[in-house]
């Protein structure tokens, strides 16, 4: 316990991503869904960025580097999603949109 | 110009081709031109063929169409010996008298062309098979054969009954046609050929068990065609078709397709024990039950379909007592005067306009002299009286019974045909009596019905009739004990055949006399009952008859009862059973199991189904589901060795 | 010790501000928790010797993204309070669930390895800097065909969010 490894970070990464994923099925509106993926997308993060101290490579932060991008692009797009929906709609939960029911 | 007898053959079917393409253009006269002539053409042409064949010495000619494969040998072949050239000089002779009748007698019905269109179709189809060399042939002249006769018997196909005869004429036969068929089939995996002289030359090297199996399925076809015991029952009610097809038909070609193929394999047939005891043993019985049941018919007809039955059963006692010779004998004087009779029997139904109960007739004498007189001496001819043609070939065939039983080698077989003997006397004297009360029922009892406006049939229906009539006294000359003809034209054909041979000298003559008093007795009882009314003139009843008379009438006009128990067994039983299998096995068992299947798919995706919500929280759920899955993957399962 | 405490305190306040994120009520909350969340994972990164992307994670998650967020919160509507009682029939039983049966699993790992990792591999014994010269030297070189994947995917992005939010009406009463 005196020393600080890479398996802490691990574990941190860890934590986070469960919390961030038991958040996503607790929460019903959008926009705390769409954060509780942002916590998830960062525990990858962590995880790789772990990694690549761990191996002595640079390729672990270049990964970081197209996760955040993506990640960015992702939430442009989904926040667009969820205000045109939101202004048909004046509620904010996401248990009304089951259109894709079959 | 050896060939020339396939002619004969092929001109029917041309006819028949000619007459139905132009059927709605031709009028009847044109018709009747066209078809006579081309009968008159094939008689011709048969007869000058067989006189030049019997100048030949009776040398058998054989011509080969078409050869499909050598081994196993199947060829298209056809072959005039002197089996096949009696059956041709027959069937051409009285196609053309019986189509001269049909003119008179189809004339004013609307469905006159077709007629005449399966006419000759019909006898095309019976050349094919008495001309035939091979089984093959003959068997697409048997099944054709079959087809004609269906054709003919529904030809007023607007009343039920004959369509319905018709249908069962047509199952009947296919039931024989099933045993003739694997009789084929054994033949060919036994003998590797179809062809007649082959195979008859070979049947000495095969075992007795074979033989005996491939004759009693080709029986089974015989049985079926000729309207032997239990295939009969479709001859009387094939009486609903035109009567003077029924006169060629179902009393001098079809019918006798049986015996003529069993003659055909009599080299082979010989060697068989079993199967010619089989053969008698159904003939008697058959002889008997027909001859019973003619006793009692009020239909004109009827009594005629009977009577050929019964002589058929005839027929086929000669075959298995071994006289061949007088099995086809009997078959060339049975079809002379059963035409005349039919023919008669049409005439009288024309001028009695349609009517075919004999109660309402009587005393037709008068009206219709020439018809009386002509059947008068067809009725004769099947009693066998002498020197008219049925006794000939009825004694003959009696002797050679009689023969056997002494040429038999123990002393149960010789009792055995001694009883035969006797039985087939008893159904020559029922033959002579029904035919009598036939006779005496149309043209002398009174009934005291008017029958003013009955007249004489036409000429084209009465110069056939005195032409039958001729012929029926004069034919029985060919095989007498004193001038073997018939016998010296088959000997080709029966060469290493053993037939039985009649007895010598006073044998002979006491077992003519026997006959003779079998007939003359069935035509005096019959005078006696209905013609000199005795049972009215006499009172019987302190001999208490009264109730084993009306038994046996009873049961003679039901024919023994044995329709309806066929009708019982056979039809309504089978209805029944494929009933509760069409409900039971394909409505419960297959329809359920394939309803149940597809159901089944349809349950399963209702389930899965279930889980496309649509809400993402669920999904999110089933993500969290699947990786657990995945973390216990690699958790529990050794995936990389350390 | 002092590693001990350069590790501890980023990762309480990371772990303090995710369950902010899950738990809070007012969505304004929620976002200061990310923000929260996001800058401790930065000093972490730090200490991880990768200092570029640290930069560009508080540049641009921290900066344009959160607050991109914050104005979407605004937008739609930061006062309505949300109903906590679920409306989806079972939820609740599943997601608990799922929540035990995956604990469980991550603790039976643990006690089974008796709390330490075994890594594969060995950790490398030198640090490899995150500098920007290093990192541009490999992005520009073995990763640049994801690179230019990426700068399309982001021009999409922007193309698609323009399309999906905008309200002809608004236009048109303009004009």
């Amino acid at each position: 316990m005196l020393e600080v490894t890479t398996d802490w970070y691990l574990t941190l990464a860890a934590i986070l991503f469960s919390i961030g994923f038991f958040g996503m099925m607790i929460r019903k509106n959008a926009l705390i869904m769409f954060m509780c993926i942002e916590l998830m997308l960062n525990a990858v993060n962590l995880t790789f960025i772990a990694a690549s101290k761990h191996f002595g490579q640079i390729d672990g932060q270049i990964a970081v580097f197209f996760v955040l991008v993506v990640a960015a692009a992702e939430v442009v797009v989904g926040l667009a999603i969820i205000v045109s929906i939101f202004r048909k709609q004046s509620s904010a939960s996401v248990d009304v949109l089951n259109v894709s029911r079959g | 110009m050896d060939f020339l007898f396939i002619l004969p053959i092929f001109l029917p079917l041309l006819t028949a081709i000619f007459l139905f393409l132009n059927r709605k253009i031709f009028n009847e006269l044109v018709t009747n031109f066209f078809t006579l002539n081309s009968a008159l053409l094939s008689f011709a042409i048969s007869f000058f063929a067989f006189v030049t064949f019997a100048l030949d010495k009776f040398k058998p000619i054989s011509i080969t169409l078409y050869q499909w494969t050598r081994t196993p040998d199947i060829t298209i072949g056809f072959t005039l010996d002197g089996l096949s050239g009696v059956m041709l000089l027959l069937v051409t002779g009285l196609s053309f008298v019986i189509q001269l009748f049909s003119t008179s007698y189809m004339e004013k019905d609307e469905k006159h062309s077709n007629y005449f269109v399966y006419f000759n179709f019909f006898v095309f189809s019976m050349l094919l098979l008495v001309m035939s060399s091979n089984f093959l042939v003959m068997f697409f002249g048997w099944e054709l054969v079959g087809l004609s006769s269906y054709l003919l018997i529904s030809f007023w196909s607007q009343k039920p009954a004959a369509a319905k005869a018709g249908n069962k004429a047509f199952v009947i036969n296919r039931i024989g046609d099933f045993g003739f068929l694997i009789g084929l089939m054994i033949i060919l995996n036994t003998f590797n050929t179809f062809d007649f002289h082959t195979v008859m030359q070979s049947s000495t090297n095969v075992s007795e068990n074979t033989i005996t199996t491939i004759s009693l399925f080709l029986l089974l076809g015989a049985f079926g065609k000729s309207a032997q015991f239990p295939l009969f029952s479709w001859l009387p009610d094939a009486m609903e078709g035109p009567t003077p097809a029924s006169a060629l038909i179902h009393a001098a070609t079809m019918v006798t397709a049986g015996v003529f193929m069993l003659v055909r394999i009599s080299p082979m047939l010989q060697h068989s024990a079993t199967a010619s005891m089989v053969i008698i043993s159904f003939g008697l019985l058959t002889a008997l039950i027909a001859a019973f049941s003619a006793m009692n018919q009020y239909d004109i007809k009827k009594v005629l379909a009977y009577s050929t039955i019964s002589q058929l059963g005839f027929m086929f006692i000669a075959i298995g007592a071994g006289a061949y010779v007088a099995a086809i004998f009997h078959l060339v004087t049975h079809a002379f005067f059963k035409a005349l009779l039919f023919l008669g029997a049409g005439a009288v139904i024309h001028s009695m306009h349609h009517e075919q109960d004999m109660r309402k007739m009587g005393g037709l004498r008068k009206r219709m002299p020439i018809t009386a007189g002509m059947m008068g001496i067809g009725t004769l001819a099947i009693s066998g009286i002498p020197p008219l043609a049925g006794f000939w070939s009825k004694d003959e065939i009696l002797a050679s019974v009689f023969a056997k039983a002494g040429m038999a080698n123990e002393l149960v077989f010789s009792i055995m045909y001694y009883l035969f003997w006797a039985l087939t006397l008893g159904a020559a004297l029922l033959t002579a009596f029904y035919m009598g009360r036939h006779w005496l029922l149309i043209f002398e009892k009174d009934n005291g019905i008017d029958h003013s406006e009955v007249q004489e049939a036409p000429k084209a229906m009465t110069r056939p009739l005195i032409l039958l009539g001729i012929f029926s006294i004069f034919i029985g000359f060919i095989n007498t004990p004193f001038f073997h003809g018939l016998e010296k034209v088959l000997h080709e054909t029966l060469e290493n055949v053993e037939v039985t041979h009649l007895p010598e000298g006073i044998a002979l003559v006491i077992l003519a006399v026997l006959s003779i008093g079998a007939g003359f007795t069935g035509l005096i009882i019959a005078f006696l009952i209905f013609g000199f009314q005795l049972h009215k003139r006499i009172n019987l009843g302190k001999f208490k008859l009264e109730s084993p008379i009306n038994l046996v009438k009873d049961l003679s006009s039901n024919v023994l009862y044995l329709n309806k128990f066929g009708n019982v067994f056979f039809v309504s039983g089978m209805k029944n059973f494929s009933r509760k299998v069409a409900v039971v096995v394909d409505g419960l068992i297959i329809d359920g199991s394939v309803n149940f299947i597809s159901s089944a798919f349809g349950k399963t995706s209702k389930i899965t189904s279930a889980t496309q919500t649509g809400l993402v929280r669920n999904y999110v759920v089933y993500f969290g589901l699947f990786l657990i899955l995945l973390i216990s993957l690699f958790i529990f399962t050794p995936l990389v060795a350390q | 010790m002092f590693e001990l405490l350069i590790f501890f305190l980023p990762a309480s306040i990371l772990i303090i501000g995710a369950l902010i994120v899950v738990f809070a009520k007012n969505p304004v909350h929620n976002a200061m928790g990310l923000v929260m969340t996001l800058i401790s994972l930065a000093i972490i990164y730090i200490t991880l010797n990768a200092t570029f992307v640290a930069m560009v994670q508080m540049l641009v998650y921290a900066g344009a993204v959160m607050t991109l967020f914050l104005f979407v919160i605004m937008m739609i509507g930061v006062d309505k309070k949300e109903q906590t009682s679920d409306s989806i029939k079972g939820q609740t039983f599943l997601v608990s669930g799922v929540f035990l049966i995956l604990m469980s699993l991550l603790g039976y790992v643990a006690v089974n390895s008796e709390f330490s990792w075994n890594l594969w591999f060995p950790a490398v014994d030198y640090v490899v800097e995150g500098t920007p010269q290093l990192i541009a030297g490999t992005l520009f070189t073995t990763w640049i065909f994801p690179f230019e994947i990426i700068s399309i995917l982001l021009i999409v992005a922007t193309a698609a969010a323009i399309a999906l939010a905008y309200d002809s009406k608004i236009r048109n009463k303009d004009a």
